[in-house]
């Protein structure tokens, strides 16, 4: 199921991008993949730019409102350029893909952006609510890091006997 | 105010540059640190606090290149011989971090020591057929009081005596060992029966708080990753130290274009540099340095510059060695609970000893001797690089649970020496250019047979190993790969070039002007205050990451600099 657009992307162009990061990653949708390439693809209008989560920001529940505010770090003005050549390759491969004329190099673009969006930080708009970490048992990322779960508390102590 | 901005003008922040800036600055010289990349690192008004930009983010660490060089803006290209044409593969080549803190920031600190022989190694083993194998025109003697500052500046956590073939020691590690990451205990048994010696890797991280920084938690996002804690202390530690002198400043966003020469073409004056702050155009400035200018760009980077400014003589960028990785794969139907730790906890050395196995394995392939290097007990992939690594569509959630790339996965990664080659080199590209105008770099490269015969021993025998330490299945893989060069550019995630992130060797140190960059000074022969602090004057690569012998010899040369006694 696709959320409503807030992001200027046609429905048949947002219907035939989901059905492909599906097809690559399923169940990425449910997850966030529809919005985390609409949130890539329009990155750039924000200031900063959402290329790169702060820390800090997202050290709530995951799924929280806090998690849909994170903070961005600021992109250099050649960093930016980059990412507007970037950026304007991948609409031309999502463009492609809901035309449906996707080559090879893009349904391997879409693979790597629902991976991205399935088990990435949820500040990136997808892996909401930590949803794909926890279908492959990964467990969360903090900030800051601390040493107080159990599997750390194994790693002190050494190896265990199984 | 003088003519000069400073006294000494450093290029690259990284382990080399850091390391300078602090010797320099305790002498109570003035530097300028310039940094082509940004500063995610370190707030560069006093008190100089970590700017805590790091988290434990795998899309842009991995993903979106948070530590650049970005290779839309900064291509490499790379081929394995010149009958490949110009190039086979052109972005990323071995990109190490561009910004403060270079390749410290995202290294996971192994930082052994070299090995006595690894200074005089055509003396203790001898020549080998087509390559330059050379003794360095230092000593491990000129070099140990330098390893044993920089351990102490970088808080290298270890434990004396362990490795039963390491170097002598004048001073213990100041920091003892951190945890053992679970698995690692259990291959370095396996390990052990089979007759080698694994200890626990010297490391650069923090195993109690030291230093103003706290001890390492174990969070798992180490090598590949800027640490969110500060609990690495390289390079993080030289530059504090550095920039509360109140002497040090650094400017990053600043890409040097010349190095700026008096008329007689054999001092050097200063730099000129772009300030990236400004886009489209950015403005050349110059800093002015008294003594010295400072080259710590790395072994890439710097034979780049002085290539393009003619400086260094015929041998600038010649020699390039990496390590010959050999990665051998054990997946287990336990939790290799890899997602803690530090990365690699554990190394054994044993390959890269002269003993009767290794001379047999050298006497069965028609060589003198074979070498190979150390090897990494370590884990490694994370959820997001593992998911591109499986099939699209129904396979890949089933894929995912079961995990033999990442939860079930355990990894020998042996850093194979390589032997340098005069073929072998960094030289500019002659069509494809940076943003900025200036000619990429590109490597040649192809590994000597002794890589490929130190390699091939070494797979076999770690499978057996990660067998006997319980995987159902083990493989071996190599970087650069061999076999189908069409197959590796598709489907390789390490892709067709050198993965290693250790280069080294493209602006060799020598006695002889005539077959060396460098002085052993590491002052360039043409042109003596330039003085070369990085990986690029490595005489031959060891098997050993790089990095705390790189930063000794910045320590050692940067002593002499001022003055001081080697």
């Amino acid at each position: 199921m696709t959320e409503a657009s807030t992001t200027g992307f046609s429905e048949d162009w947002r219907a035939a991008v989901a059905a492909a990061l599906d097809a690559a990653v399923p169940g990425s949708v449910e997850l966030g993949a529809l919005v985390y390439v609409e949130r890539l693809l329009t990155a750039l209008d924000r200031d900063p730019p959402r290329i790169w989560a702060a820390p800090g920001r997202w050290d709530g529940p995951f799924g929280s409102p806090a998690a849909d505010e994170p903070a961005w770090l600021e992109l250099g003005p050649w960093e930016r350029q980059a990412w507007a050549e970037r950026i304007a390759g991948y609409r031309a491969t999502y463009d492609r893909v809901a035309d449906g004329a996707a080559t090879e190099d893009d349904l391997r673009q879409v693979h790597h952006h629902a991976s991205e969006a399935t088990y990435g930080d949820p500040a990136y708009g997808g892996n909401r609510g930590g949803g794909g970490w926890a279908r492959i048992g990964f467990p969360e990322p903090q900030y800051p890091p601390a040493r107080s779960d159990p599997v750390e508390l194994r790693v002190d102590r050494g190896v265990r006997p199984r | 105010m003088t003519d000069f901005d400073c006294d000494a003008v450093i290029i690259g922040s990284g382990p080399g540059g850091a390391t300078a800036a602090e010797v320099l600055t305790a002498a109570g010289w003035s530097v300028i640190v310039l940094e082509k990349g940004r500063n995610h690192l370190i707030s560069l008004d006093a008190p100089h606090e970590p700017l805590r930009h790091f988290a434990n983010d795998e899309i842009a660490a991995h993903r979106r290149f948070f530590f650049g060089p970005d290779p839309l803006l900064e291509p490499r290209t790379y081929r394995r011989t010149e009958a490949d044409g110009d190039r086979i593969a052109t972005g990323e080549v071995n990109n190490l971090p561009s910004t403060v803190g270079g390749g410290g920031v995202h290294a996971d600190a192994k930082l052994p020591r070299f090995l006595e022989e690894d200074f005089a190694l055509r003396t203790t083993r001898g020549p080998i057929d087509g390559a330059e194998v050379e003794d360095w025109p230092i000593s491990y003697e000129d070099v140990e009081p330098h390893y044993t500052a920089v351990e102490q500046l970088f808080g290298v956590a270890g434990e004396d005596g362990a490795n039963p073939f390491a170097a002598w020691r004048s001073a213990p590690y100041p920091l003892p060992p951190g945890p053992d990451m679970p698995m690692a205990v259990v291959t370095s048994a396996a390990a052990e029966r089979a007759g080698l010696h694994p200890y626990r890797a010297p490391t650069g991280i923090n195993s109690v708080h030291a230093d103003g920084r706290p001890a390492c938690t174990d969070c798992g996002y180490c090598g590949g990753y800027g640490c969110p804690v500060q609990a690495k202390n390289d390079p993080i530690a030289a530059l504090q130290r550095a920039l509360r002198t109140g002497r040090c400043e650094i400017r990053p966003e600043s890409y040097v274009t010349d190095i700026v020469r008096d008329a007689s073409g054999t001092r050097a004056t200063g730099v000129r540099y772009l300030d990236l702050t400004h886009h489209p155009d950015p403005p050349a400035r110059e800093v002015r340095a008294r003594h010295a200018v400072v080259l710590a760009a790395g072994a890439f980077e710097t034979p780049r510059l002085l290539l393009r400014q003619g400086l260094g003589g015929d041998l600038v960028g010649r020699f390039l060695t990496y390590h010959y990785q050999t990665f051998t794969v054990g997946i287990f139907e336990r939790d290799t609970e890899g997602e803690r730790g530090r990365s690699v906890t554990h190394l054994h050395d044993d390959l890269m000893i002269d003993t009767p196995e290794m001379r047999a394995v050298a006497a069965a392939a028609g060589l003198p001797w074979v070498k190979g290097g150390v090897v990494e007990h370590g884990s490694g992939h994370m959820p997001v690089e593992e998911s591109t690594t499986y099939p699209t569509g129904e396979l890949h959630l089933p894929a995912m649970v079961d995990s033999a790339l990442r939860r079930r996965f355990w990894v020998f990664t042996m850093q194979g020496e390589d032997l340098p080659q005069a073929a072998n080199r960094v030289d500019l590209d002659p069509s494809v250019r940076d943003v900025w105008g200036f000619p990429a770099g590109r490597v040649t490269y192809a590994p000597h047979r002794h890589e490929l015969v130190a390699s091939a021993h070494a797979g076999p025998l770690h499978e057996a190993i990660l067998r006997d330490a319980g995987a159902l299945a083990a493989f071996t893989a190599t970087s650069p790969p061999q076999g189908d060069l069409d197959l590796h550019a598709v489907a390789n995630p390490l892709g067709i070039a050198p993965a290693s992130k250790h280069v080294m060797g493209t602006a060799r140190m020598g006695s002889d002007p005539a077959a060396s960059v460098v002085s052993p000074e590491q002052r360039l022969w043409d042109c003596d205050n330039v003085v070369v602090c990085d990986s690029s004057v490595f005489v031959t690569s060891t098997g050993y990451n790089p990095t705390l012998t790189l930063a000794a010899l910045a320590h050692r040369a940067a002593t002499l600099l001022v003055g001081g006694h080697a």
